[in-house]
């Protein structure tokens, strides 16, 4: 097979020698044509947007010589694909969601591109640069904040150097609610999240008889669980069980049932309750509580989930009824986000007799069903009438009480019903809006009481690339392939105007954080052309070949 | 049918279930994607996943998995879901009643209405109203329900707002106890949607069958025998011929029912029906394998309980089968 490979290759050189990009060298001197290439993509009905994107992607490669196939699958088999077989693929559509957690840029700058990621956990692109681990260590180390803002954007040059990623966009969401029966001032827009977040239902302030908040999820909640993160559900256990810290609008962590932080030294902080906190069933709150909610998750195997938020705390101590002190293993500047907003403060009486039935089982914690669910939030547990609703009601006793009187989180599959709920009234609060952003402003248009809020999203769409897998490895090869993409373009016809462009794991909705020269524009052919060729790669015979020497060494499937 | 063919009847379906329980627990594990892809998490590790892995018992070889399953199921568990972390039987039986009362109503009015419409429609062969109403109801049954079902949701519940547009209760309403929901002004208010969009699309069934089985009937002697002793037409059509006619159509509402079970995925998503359906697309795509598996066997077995109660009613309303 090999061997024939040189003449047909000469033949087909002299054929193309027109079309081929000036300035390249002869095709006899250019290594292998490089194999077909796979695009792993969900299909078009799961997200119109991100396959829109993959089409454009493709028609632009392509124009550069290269062969590109489209593998359309589920989303479980594509993550089974992408994460479970790390030499198997070439390259994938992919997302990263925004979670308020992630307004600390630490864990995306970290968990994404750190080399001791990238066999098993979230560099499942195989990015491994000496240079960059450090940045990304040094940052996780550095208290001081400008320092670290610093260390940050430097971080996010060299991935513009790099291009591990094709950064894509960052979306924008549309969440609506009705200024009828919700005061516009007390709805509050959080950065990267929108206006449904716990400082909107806190705040949230009934103007009419209506004082529940009917909302709206895409799909059924599947826990409902302190120590487990759900999709939907952890919109529900946020309210329920409290924190020591909560990240606000504007994405900072702030004191919440700590009334005060402080660091003794890098690795040794000091935390003092807040007065007066009762759980759900009139229990005070306790040190004892807070220590256990934190030490609960470090059970082996018992909350796989949270365990790695809590894996740098070397020990939690109790100095006096009303202060405790973290003992890190290590210095970590995002600890008050990614941590202390993080954990829930379960009640040890409760939590306590559940883990001792569970020892010796392989039950997790993560499993358990509660039948009360008993936090100290500002919002109770009522029902969980699955699959169809989750109610909350306000907590009376908590020190910072809502204003409205119940939350009802509704599951609605049908999105295009959905804007015919809010405007008739079945629910006032669209949480959650997975249709053509278009639709919800438009029905802003046609009705006055509807207002509708558009947030530039945490999380980000890319393509992934496999740097184990030639041509990938080639950083030349990566930022030549990246300049022929236009963000403007992806932006306009494949997010429909609802997105901005991308360049960094942080996003624009982090402006303190997010570095503005991280984005890489694109959409110039003739010069990811150039680039192409000054990294020694050559056209010919409309097939794009290796630089001089270099074989094909995977046989494409 | 004596008792030893009941018995033979019995053993078939035991069989039958077996085969499919078999089936499904190969065919859900040769399915592309691993159950661990919904756990995908910036923190997740090896030895996390590892843990998952042992706590779903995936980490045992699959014939010790498929024998652990046999034996649960004969224990009468079907195991607990890897999405929700309950039991497989009691999140069924969350969505089921649901379900049943969606689809069970809207057979009813469907087989009724079908059953006289098909008749009169036979009874009125060549005429004005045969050639206006058979493309109604051809175009009802070619239909797509979602687009039914999305006009219907304009018109009465958007336009007019006589009726709510998703779910099966009001928002933050409780009751006791699930009879005196079920039975709640506030349930059957929001189940006339959606039952009215799963009746139109299956009256068509019905009322072909009822129709064309009808002009075979009025052909055969018996009824020209009543004719010619003099019978008014009515009677000839609804005392002997309809009951024949009747047959087939019993066995199409038998094995609705028996497909009922399994929800309606497009009608309940529609509506936004807290049903069977929808909990089942959830399942599949997530690869959660036991609720899946228990879903589909539940399926299973309704369809193959009601194929049997199709041909025992088979044997009552017509003596010559049982005879055979």
């Amino acid at each position: 097979m090999r061997a024939t490979h040189p003449t047909r290759r000469d033949v087909l050189a002299g054929a193309s020698a027109a079309l081929a990009v000036p300035a390249i060298a002869k095709a006899d001197t250019a290594g292998d044509a490089i194999r077909p290439l796979n695009l792993i993509a969900r299909p078009q009905a799961v997200d119109p947007a991100q396959y829109q994107a993959a089409q454009l992607v493709m028609q632009q490669w392509r124009k550069l010589g290269l062969k590109i196939n489209l593998q359309v699958m589920p989303p479980t088999q594509q993550s089974t694909a992408v994460w479970m077989n790390r030499t198997k693929w070439d390259m994938t559509t992919w997302e990263m969601v925004g979670r308020p957690e992630r307004s600390d840029p630490d864990e995306l700058t970290y968990s994404l591109f750190h080399s001791s990621l990238a066999p098993h956990g979230y560099d499942f692109v195989g990015y491994i640069n000496p240079e960059y681990d450090h940045l990304a260590e040094a940052q996780r180390a550095e208290l001081d904040r400008d320092k670290r803002v610093a260390l940050v954007k430097q971080a996010q040059m060299v991935i513009k150097r790099d291009q591990p990623y094709v950064y894509l966009v960052y979306p924008r969401r549309s969440m609506a609610f009705n200024t009828d029966v919700w005061d516009p001032a007390t709805v509050s827009e959080e950065a990267g999240i929108g206006i449904r977040n716990f400082w909107t239902f806190l705040q949230a302030k009934p103007l009419s008889t209506q004082k529940d908040m009917i909302l709206n999820a895409t799909q059924a909640t599947q826990t409902l669980n302190p120590v487990h993160m759900d999709p939907i559900g952890s919109w529900v256990t946020d309210m329920i069980w409290d924190h020591l810290v909560r990240v606000d609008i504007h994405g900072n962590p702030i004191n919440w049932a700590a009334s005060s932080l402080t660091w003794l030294d890098p690795t040794t902080l000091e935390v003092v309750l807040r007065d007066g906190m009762k759980f759900h069933d009139g229990t005070p709150v306790t040190a004892e509580d807070v220590q256990y909610s934190f030490e609960m998750p470090q059970t082996p195997g018992k909350a796989p989930q949270f365990f790695p938020n809590v894996v740098n705390i070397d020990k939690v101590t109790i100095v006096d009824p009303k202060t405790l002190r973290f003992a890190l293993k290590a210095p970590q500047s995002s600890f008050l986000t990614s941590t202390l907003s993080k954990i829930a403060i379960i009640p040890k009486h409760v939590w306590q007799p559940i883990m001792q039935s569970l020892a010796g089982t392989t039950q997790t914690a993560e499993d358990y069903v509660e039948e009360k669910r008993i936090g100290s939030g500002p919002f109770r547990f009522v029902h969980w009438h699955d699959p169809e609703e989750i109610m909350l009601e306000r907590n009376p006793d908590h020190w910072a009480p809502p204003l409205l009187e119940r939350w009802i989180l509704r599951t609605v599959s049908n999105q295009e019903a959905t804007l015919g709920m809010l405007r008739n009234g079945e629910i006032n609060f669209l949480a959650i809006f997975t249709g053509d952003p278009q639709n919800v402003a438009d029905l802003a248009k046609q009705q006055s009481n509807i207002k509708v809020v558009t947030t530039t999203d945490l999380g980000f769409q890319y393509i992934a690339w496999n740097l184990r897998r030639p041509p990938f490895d080639d950083a030349g090869f990566r930022r030549a392939l990246s300049m022929a993409i236009s963000r403007k373009l992806m932006v306009a016809a494949a997010w429909n105007g609802f997105a901005e462009p991308a360049g960094s794991c942080v996003s624009t909705a982090l402006p303190f954080w997010h570095e503005n020269d991280s984005l890489l524009e694109g959409g110039d052919l003739s010069k990811a052309k150039q680039m192409l060729a000054k990294a020694g790669y050559v056209l010919a015979g409309g097939e794009l070949h290796y630089p001089a020497g270099k074989r094909e060494e995977i046989t494409s499937g | 049918m004596t008792g030893r063919a009941l018995l033979h009847r019995l053993g078939q379906m035991l069989f039958v279930l077996w085969v499919v329980t078999t089936l499904l627990f190969f065919l859900f594990r040769l399915m592309p994607g691993s159950p661990l892809a919904a756990y995908i998490d910036t923190s997740m590790t090896p030895e996390q996943q590892a843990i998952l892995m042992h706590q779903f018992g995936l980490d045992r070889p699959l014939h010790e998995q498929y024998v652990l399953y046999l034996v649960n199921l004969l224990h009468g568990s079907l195991g607990y879901s890897f999405i929700y972390k309950e039991p497989v039987g009691s999140l069924l039986l969350a969505a089921l009643p649901n379900t049943l009362l969606l689809t069970l109503s809207s057979l009813l009015i469907a087989y009724a209405f079908g059953i006289l419409a098909g008749a009169f429609l036979a009874a009125r062969r060549g005429t004005w109203i045969e050639a206006v109403s058979l493309p109604f109801v051809l175009a009802s049954r070619a239909l797509p329900e979602f687009w039914l079902g999305m006009v219907l949701l304009a018109i009465f519940s958007f336009a007019f707002g006589w009726f709510p547009a998703g779910g099966a209760t009001s928002p933050g309403a409780s009751f006791p106890n699930a009879w005196a929901r079920f039975t709640s002004v506030d349930f059957l208010h929001h189940l006339v949607l959606p039952a009215l969009t799963l009746a139109i699309f299956l009256q068509g069934l019905p009322l072909l069958l009822m129709r064309s089985n009808m002009l075979e009937v009025m052909q055969e002697e018996f009824v020209v025998m009543s004719r010619i002793k003099g019978l008014s037409e009515w009677t000839i059509i609804i005392r002997h011929a309809a009951r024949n006619a009747l047959l087939p159509v019993a066995t199409a509402l038998a094995l609705g029912i028996g497909s009922s079970i399994g929800g309606n995925v497009v009608v309940e998503s529609v509506f936004s029906w807290p049903g069977l359906g929808r909990r089942l697309v959830e399942a599949v795509s997530a690869s959660d394998y036991p609720l899946a598996q228990g879903a589909f066997l539940m399926i299973a077995t309704a369809q193959v309980v009601m194929n049997c109660v199709a041909d025992l009613v088979y044997a009552t309303l017509d003596p010559r089968v049982g005879q055979r």
